[in-house]
């Protein structure tokens, strides 16, 4: 647990001090949401309700690809993936750290890009925000738990920017659509429990997939 | 006798590259080793198996306690803690200072008190000065004598060392020959990957030269270790390859 | 902690005996396909379902095999279950990409149209992705051994994923269209064989795919250990293989 922490911990800081990839990250989405309120029609919020939702989803898996590749890139950076890789700690704690940071920042340049899609799209996400934080917080969990692990290999091959979505996106769309639906329900005033139910059983299947297939990301 | 390393016929391939080949060596616990040879010999590649960062292609390799045919992963892990590894790269976050790099390092390792030992360690390295300055910003010297303190951080019986004198002043090299002679009358193994002759001779208890891959030369014992007889067994091994 | 090598392995045994079943079961299928009645609504194109449908086994059951080797060879080392699920992802994708081109064909010629996202179409599309991704880690990646660790966690991910794919779909996706064969009676008279018949004989050919890759791969690994016996000149630099 200590080897969690002190691996969140390592990744909040050198963030906070470099505000690396929480910037890219948050200008990215940002821009995905603005140039999609351009191209689209003016009305496409209220007629395009699930549409909608896709998009603001698009934005948020965009930037969290970025994210996680920015994550381990900087591991590479004076081989300090091979401190984590000597250390005597269970491998999964370390990737919950990682992951757990991942989210964290997620969730951050989440919440910064509903506010501006709320706006762009004129979606009223205010009176469900609870609700929205929560289904937006399951997909972002996902998200984190697999993305951390394909990123780990991803960065090691040679298209390491294209290879991370490459590998991401199949596995990612169970994830998607709960995420998705569930934001559209909310929107539409129906129910989010199919949703929520998709979004748990995944992000456990995930979670635990992850965790114990870190082990073998981590070696030379 | 207790060996620290035993390797039998290892080998190591990188795709076509075929970087180390036969390599047998036994090390007994306490006792350092200089691994010599020229630039892509095999070396670094030798030294980073035997941290358990890369596994063997063939052949088999035991570091740390004996153990069955089969390593578990809490064998893995009670093994790398024992482990101590400095290699080319620093290991070192250039956004966290040299403390918190410490402190981290330590608290991968499960280390009680990281502060506590942070600060001894920068003292050992007389980097207490810089305590507090981003990695980012050292020179290449101070970055070698934090991640030495990194490589030390949890008290390793094996230490193992890839060119540890580069980028060091003499003065700093001498300092840093002192800190192994001490590891080495604590009793600690050490592995030693250096270009430099006269200081592997002074520290090393036995030598290898290995040559594209393969172990060409042995010494051991004060007549072959002297600088002399070692240089002149190195060359005439590296250099009567065809 | 010991680190120990892999045995050598033995894939020709099985070259003959997969050739031989595989040969008499297509021949098996194509006379039952020649000889079963047209589906009266459909028409002849029905009977590229003889093709479709086969293939369809063989691509699931390709992936199931393609994880079972990588967490197999994660688990032990050996190198031979890497060949055989690097062997059967390429033997996969190719009777994947076989369903994804007869189902349009066949689709286009029944419902009108080429594509419908249905949950079973989707899946597959996924699946297809998946192992291409796959394919690209080991491509990818400089050194075989990180290759074949990278591509079989990904191997086990995609299982995890395939069978989550197709539950979301079905919760939540396209109309589903896709005709549910599977169920007793559904068939029409005679038609029976020569899926069963197809069924088998994909799976038997993909086999047979299976065993010559794994061969193939024997021997290309077998050349590289000779080749590096007589050529000791290869050299590495020192330093690692992390490259930025």
């Amino acid at each position: 647990m200590n080897v969690v922490l002190a691996v969140l911990w390592k990744d909040l800081v050198s963030e906070w001090r470099s505000r690396d990839r929480v910037v890219s990250m948050l200008l990215f989405s940002l821009l995905v949401v603005v140039v999609l309120h351009f191209s689209l029609p003016p009305d496409a919020g209220t007629t395009l309700r699930a549409g909608a939702a896709g998009l603001l989803w698009v934005a948020y898996v965009f930037a969290a690809v970025l994210g996680m590749n920015r994550s381990f890139a900087l591991e590479l950076e004076n081989e300090a993936l091979s401190g984590l890789a000597l250390a005597p700690a269970d491998r999964g704690h370390v990737f919950l750290g990682k992951a757990a940071a991942s989210f964290v920042l997620l969730l951050a340049v989440q919440a910064a890009t509903a506010f501006a899609f709320a706006l762009a799209f004129d979606v009223a996400l205010l009176p469900v925000a609870l609700r929205f934080a929560g289904i937006a917080a399951l997909g972002g969990l996902g998200l984190a738990a697999v993305g951390t692990l394909f990123a780990a290999v991803a960065v090691r091959t040679r298209q390491r920017e294209v290879m991370l979505p490459l590998l991401l996106l199949p596995v990612l769309v169970p994830l998607l659509l709960g995420a998705v639906r569930g934001t559209a329900a909310l929107l539409e005033g129906a129910s989010i429990g199919p949703a929520v139910r998709l979004l748990l059983v995944t992000d456990a299947i995930y979670l635990i997939v992850s965790f114990v297939l870190f082990d073998f990301v981590l070696d030379e | 006798m207790t060996l620290a390393i035993e390797a039998r016929g290892v080998e190591k391939r990188f795709g076509r590259v075929h970087a180390l080949r036969g390599i047998d060596l036994a090390l007994e616990a306490g006792r350092t080793l200089a691994l010599l040879g020229p630039n892509g010999a095999g070396k670094s590649t030798l030294l980073r198996l035997f941290a358990g960062l890369a596994r063997p292609s063939a052949g088999s390799l035991r570091v740390g306690e004996a153990d069955g045919a089969r390593a578990s992963a809490a064998e893995r892990r009670r093994a790398r803690a024992a482990i101590g590894y400095l290699g080319h790269a620093t290991l070192l976050y250039p956004d966290l200072t040299a403390r918190e790099n410490l402190v981290f390092a330590a608290r991968l390792h499960g280390v009680s008190d990281p502060g506590a030992r942070a600060d001894t360690l920068l003292a050992q390295q007389g980097l207490d000065g810089v305590a507090d300055r981003f990695a980012r910003s050292f020179s290449r010297g101070m970055a070698q004598r934090l991640a030495i303190a990194r490589g030390l951080v949890h008290d390793p019986a094996i230490v193992l060392l890839d060119e540890p004198f580069t980028g060091l002043d003499p003065a700093a090299a001498d300092a840093l020959e002192a800190q192994l002679r001490r590891l080495h009358a604590e009793g600690r193994t050490l592995v030693l990957v250096t270009h430099e002759l006269a200081r592997a001779c002074a520290l090393a208890d036995s030598a290898i030269v290995l040559s594209r891959g393969a172990v060409v030369h042995r010494a051991e014992g004060a007549v072959e270790l002297a600088p002399a007889a070692l240089e002149e067994g190195f060359r005439q091994s590296v250099g009567g390859v065809a | 902690m010991t680190n120990d090598a892999p045995a050598p392995s033995r894939a020709a045994r099985w070259r003959r005996p997969t050739l031989l079943l595989a040969l008499a079961l297509v021949v098996g299928w194509a006379f039952a396909v020649l000889t079963a009645p047209e589906d009266s609504m459909q028409g002849v194109i029905q009977k590229i379902l003889y093709v479709h449908v086969p293939c369809a086994f063989a691509a699931y059951a390709g992936f199931g095999l393609t994880a079972l080797g990588g967490a197999l060879y994660l688990w032990r080392g050996d190198e031979r279950y890497d060949r055989l699920g690097r062997a059967a992802a390429e033997a996969g994708v190719l009777f994947c990409t076989l369903v994804i081109v007869t189902g349009p064909i066949w689709a286009k010629g029944t419902w009108g149209r080429w594509w419908s996202w249905d949950p079973r179409l989707t899946v597959t599309l996924l699946l297809w992705f998946i192992y291409l991704a796959y394919l690209l880690i080991r491509g990818f990646t400089e050194g075989s051994e990180r290759g074949a660790r990278f591509a079989a966690v990904y191997g086990i991910a995609g299982l995890a994923a395939v069978p989550l794919n197709y539950f979301a779909i079905e919760l939540f996706g396209g109309r589903a269209i896709h005709p549910e064969n599977l169920q007793r009676g559904s068939l029409g008279e005679g038609m029976g064989l020569p899926f069963a018949l197809g069924v088998l004989a994909g799976l038997a050919v993909f086999a047979h795919l299976v065993v010559r890759r794994v061969e193939i791969e024997e021997l290309r690994s077998r050349a590289q250990d000779d080749e590096a016996e007589a050529a000791p000149e290869r050299r590495l630099e020192g330093g690692a293989p992390w490259r930025t």
